[in-house]
């Protein structure tokens, strides 16, 4: 479906510049709430200081209409990373990245807010006031990340037992079972031999190719 | 004589108060209860017969996938993806395969998008008739059951006959869907796509699909029991709803009418008729009749597909080992819990560098503490029971 959208030439993070359908929602977005707009593969990211956070949601929610709280989350942007491959290019300063979510209810218009906060103590003002529903979004992201909402009334964890340390969804924190023994899927994926001379249906599925190879081998 | 819900309410709060000594106590629900579709724990503090502070406590089935996704590459991740909500598994796949091929700029073939609509339409009749099921048995009725799942397994056998598979397809590729090969080839040669009978089977157990809803409502709508046990409780208020991220058929039954499949442009639901339903009052009979309804609007969006589905190929060219280039996209579908969304973030390699899981039933029960306040213990059921979550769905 993607190709039916006018996307422009630069496949990350395009300017507002680009004649995309969204030019015009992001531009007013970025406007009432004091930000910067970028629209990335038909979704518009607004991206706002960490001390306008609430007050951009805020404006977003009272001004824009977008009342349907999406989801919060976070991004470890870290150059070091215990499992999964590291960035291709290193950053020179690593942060975590919030980003919120929020829609309205009626042309299903929807804004992804992003903000950068310190890598090693983030904190931010909690949602709670704005979007009732940020409640366990931030709590998943308090337990995740080790990010603290200032003024959450409660930032048990949610998912993970009590006591447990450290924060699973920094790109540091290792996946034991990996450490253990690596990933036998990669094998199957990355040693896949290149058979010549077979054709168009090659370019198909994994799943269908190692069933055959399966089936060969029996 | 009709129950009379004010004089029952009350009765039960003037025992409550004035007659009976209730010292506060606390009622753990779960984690092992059939009402609670999995492994939920809710903690509620009662005082007699109402509850003024339910504490829900989640996790039991956190399996991790966030982490996961970022050590798999991507024809992996639609296995994972899967098990999100299971009773709906095929639906899972859609928006995280569709946010690949975004990062990708892939234009998908027409036939797979006609495909992934119909079997998306056939894991959302599966998904409801599980709740048809369920929410009468909660309430008391066995009946229904019987009805609703006998033609649940006829929609799951259709998609079994697709996919190969009831609750895990993994039938999406990136670029197209799954093809089927002929046996032992070694040109593997496509044989066919969809199995030979499958039109003419989709086209009688629509029929019957249509026909059960009718016995449903037959069953349900005139029993004076369930209408008393579901009508006015567990009122959900549009502005309450959208503020905790209630979406889905739970969002639509306080009568706001919004559906991901009329706004956002995934899969080729502009080119069927279907009504968005709503409800009237947000209480636990609109969003049992919503969904009834939807089951009916969902067989005949299959019904159209199926007349109208073109011919061609069903999967794009993709290289063998697939990399999606940098960049990041959100992507989210009506799921037929609600909104399910992916926040996939590449950073150019075979896997992403971070997956955000949106999924419907986290936000939709994390209502569960407001609109759990000052209910009635039965009440606690059939509320819990109405909104209709997966805990896969909620834990991820």
């Amino acid at each position: 479906m993607t190709s039916s959208q006018p996307e422009a030439e630069a496949p990350e993070q395009e300017t507002v510049e680009a004649p995309h359908p969204l030019t015009d929602f992001a531009e007013s977005v970025a406007e009432v709430v004091g930000g910067e707009a970028v629209i990335t593969f038909d979704t518009v990211k607004v991206a706002v200081p960490a001390d306008r956070w609430v007050q951009a949601l805020t404006a977003a929610r009272d001004e824009l209409g977008l009342v349907l709280f999406s989801f919060l989350s976070a991004i470890d942007w870290s150059n070091e990373t215990a499992v999964g491959d590291p960035l291709e290019d290193p950053l020179d300063e690593e942060y975590i990245e919030l980003i919120c979510t929020v829609s309205d209810v009626s042309e299903g218009k929807r804004v992804t807010f992003s903000t950068r906060l310190d890598h090693d103590n983030p904190e931010i003002e909690s949602l709670i006031d704005v979007y009732a529903g940020a409640n366990w979004h931030e709590r998943e992201a308090h337990e995740m990340f080790g990010i603290r909402f200032i003024g959450h009334p409660d930032l048990s964890h949610l998912y993970l037992p009590e006591g447990f340390l450290g924060n699973p969804l920094r790109k540091t924190f290792p996946l034991l079972s990996r450490e253990v023994k690596p990933w036998p899927g990669k094998v199957d994926v990355e040693g896949m031999p290149e058979e010549e001379g077979e054709g168009e249906a090659d370019e198909a599925a994994e799943g269908a190719e190692q069933a055959e190879n399966e089936e060969e081998e029996a | 004589m009709t129950l009379d819900q004010d004089m029952v309410r009350h009765l039960s709060e003037v025992s409550v108060s004035v007659e009976l000594q209730t010292p506060e106590m606390t009622l753990n629900i779960g984690p092992q209860h059939p009402s609670t579709h999995g492994v939920l724990r809710l903690v509620a503090r009662i005082d007699g017969e109402r509850a003024f502070d339910v504490r829900p406590v989640i996790g039991y089935m956190h399996r991790g996938y966030e982490k996961l996704a970022e050590v798999r590459n991507y024809p992996q991740i639609t296995t994972i993806v899967n098990r999100i909500d299971w009773v709906a598994g095929y639906a899972n796949e859609i928006p995280f395969i569709t946010a690949a091929e975004k990062l990708m700029e892939l234009e998908v073939p027409p036939r797979a998008l006609w495909i992934r609509l119909i079997l998306t339409e056939m894991a959302r009749m599966a998904s409801h008739l599980i709740f048809m099921a369920s929410y009468p048995l909660e309430l008391g009725a066995q009946t229904p059951l019987f009805f609703a799942l006998r033609e649940r397994e006829r929609v799951l056998d259709l998609l079994e006959g697709v996919t190969g598979g009831r609750f895990h397809p993994n039938f999406n590729r990136i670029g197209g869907v799954k093809p089927a090969y002929g046996s032992g080839s070694k040109t593997r040669k496509l044989i066919q796509d969809l199995p030979k009978t499958f039109y003419e089977e989709t086209r009688v157990a629509m029929d019957e699909v249509l026909h059960v809803c009718d016995q449903l409502e037959d069953l349900v709508a005139g029993n004076e029991i369930i209408l008393a046990r579901t009508k006015g409780i567990g009122v959900l208020p549009p502005e309450v709803a959208v503020a905790y991220g209630v979406t889905g058929p739970n969002l639509r039954a306080s009568g706001i009418p919004f559906d991901l499949r009329k706004v956002e442009d995934y899969l080729p639901y502009d080119q069927v008729e279907f009504n968005v339903i709503t409800g009237e009052n947000g209480d636990c009979w609109d969003r049992w009749w919503v969904r009834l309804q939807e089951i009916r609007e969902s067989a005949r969006i299959v019904q159209q597909a199926i007349d109208s589905i073109p011919s061609g190929p069903i999967q794009a060219k993709v290289p063998k080992v697939i990399k999606v280039p940098k960049g990041e996209t959100y992507v989210r579908a009506e799921n037929p819990k609600g909104e399910m969304g992916y926040y996939l973030v590449s950073d150019g390699g075979q896997g992403p560098y971070r997956l955000k899981i949106r999924s419907a039933s986290f936000s939709n029960i994390s209502i569960l503490p407001w609109i759990l306040e000052g209910a009635l213990v039965p009440d606690i059921i059939a509320i819990m029971g109405s909104l209709d979550f997966v805990l896969g769905d909620v834990d991820r």
